[in-house]
């Protein structure tokens, strides 16, 4: 287990980071934008059983059971909340894995956070998550499609490497509200920080230069 | 003659530096901008293709008499703007090493500790080290 030591520095930067933007015309947007470096850099302990491809075989393995859902938070969701992460509203068109140009900007915020150095070698999941509207089998598909197409964008046009990220598709087995498994609230695309890509570096050497 | 270009020179980059133009902007910033000229445009003529695969672009570009110039032109300034941003992180810790150093022996890397360190020794960082990180969207 590794700890994140990301103290007061770093959320004293993720608001300074948040002012300059006060001034200019997505002032509205600064809050949420401070949010996403928040979120993804809580102190918190890693999980390295937690894996994209464990996370994808919980997802499966409940589809093939038909596993009834209960009120309780499913198995998946108890242990995703364990991690640093945030949630965020991607708008796609119906049905589909299409990005809408509404959420260009919320796929750019996050791309600000993973390229700040306070991210800079940490590594992510992309989450899909449906509602039960449709059936199981194809909320886990379409969800995995969506998680790909955030990579994609995330990866091509912002630039992020893609060793730092995976996409996995929990279709509805992660409900964010068990008791209303139809409410759109549990349509959402979630990012956890899941570790570091490599050792964090030495201390920058003493003396002359 | 020649001096009357170095001066006009020495103009536009005075010019430039107090405008937003020469700043590159927040990725978020060039994601909103790419939406609001191109976006209804994209939701009408492109509604099967998604963003990072290139189909966007060619789809624009097939219905260009259609597509207002608009679209076009800030299309191309939020790319640019996102490949001098990429750029300028990849490259800050380089130029900046000197910088580094200099003012930031035994700082320990990650958490944004060496960028809060430069920003704590701002009167001794190096012009280049400075412009880099100003382009990276990393300096206050």
């Amino acid at each position: 287990m590794t700890r994140i030591t990301r103290f007061v520095g770093g959320l004293a930067l993720a608001a300074v980071l948040a002012a300059p933007l006060a001034g200019s015309a997505n002032a509205q947007s600064s809050d949420s934008d401070s949010q996403i470096m928040q979120g993804l850099s809580q102190a918190t302990m890693f999980d390295p059983s937690l894996t994209a491809q464990v996370l994808r075989q919980m997802a499966q393995d409940a589809v093939a059971k038909n596993a009834p859902l209960t009120l309780d938070k499913s198995e998946i969701a108890k242990r995703l909340d364990t991690l640093a992460q945030i949630t965020v509203q991607i708008q796609f068109a119906l049905g589909s894995d299409i990005i809408r140009p509404e959420s260009y900007r919320t796929l750019g915020a996050i791309a600000d956070a993973m390229h700040h150095p306070i991210l800079w070698n940490y590594k992510f999941i992309v989450v899909g998550n449906t509602d039960t509207t449709g059936t199981r089998a194809f909320n886990l598909k379409l969800s995995q499609e969506r998680a790909n197409a955030i990579v994609q964008a995330l990866v091509t046009v912002f630039g992020i490497s893609p060793d730092r990220l995976e996409a996995v598709g929990l279709g509805q087995e992660a409900l964010q509200v068990p008791s209303k498994p139809q409410d759109p609230i549990n349509r959402r695309v979630q990012i956890f920080t899941i570790g570091t890509l490599g050792p964090m570096g030495k201390p920058v050497p003493t003396g002359a230069p | 003659m020649k001096r009357f270009w170095v001066g006009l020179a020495a103009l536009l980059l005075a010019g430039m530096a107090g405008s937003a133009s020469a700043q590159t902007m927040s990725y978020a910033e060039a994601g909103a901008l790419i939406a609001k000229t191109c976006g209804p445009s994209i939701e009408k003529f492109c509604g099967k293709d998604n963003l990072g695969t290139g189909a966007i672009r060619d789809c624009l570009m097939a219905h260009q008499d259609q597509v207002p110039q608009q679209c076009f032109d800030e299309y191309a300034a939020a790319r640019a703007s996102i490949t001098k941003r990429i750029a300028a992180q990849g490259d800050a810790y380089k130029t900046c090493n000197a910088s580094i150093r200099e003012a930031c022996a035994g700082v320990q890397p990650g958490d944004a500790n060496i960028l809060t360190c430069l920003q704590t020794a701002s009167k001794i960082v190096r012009p280049a080290c400075k412009q880099v990180l100003i382009d990276a969207g990393w300096w206050q």
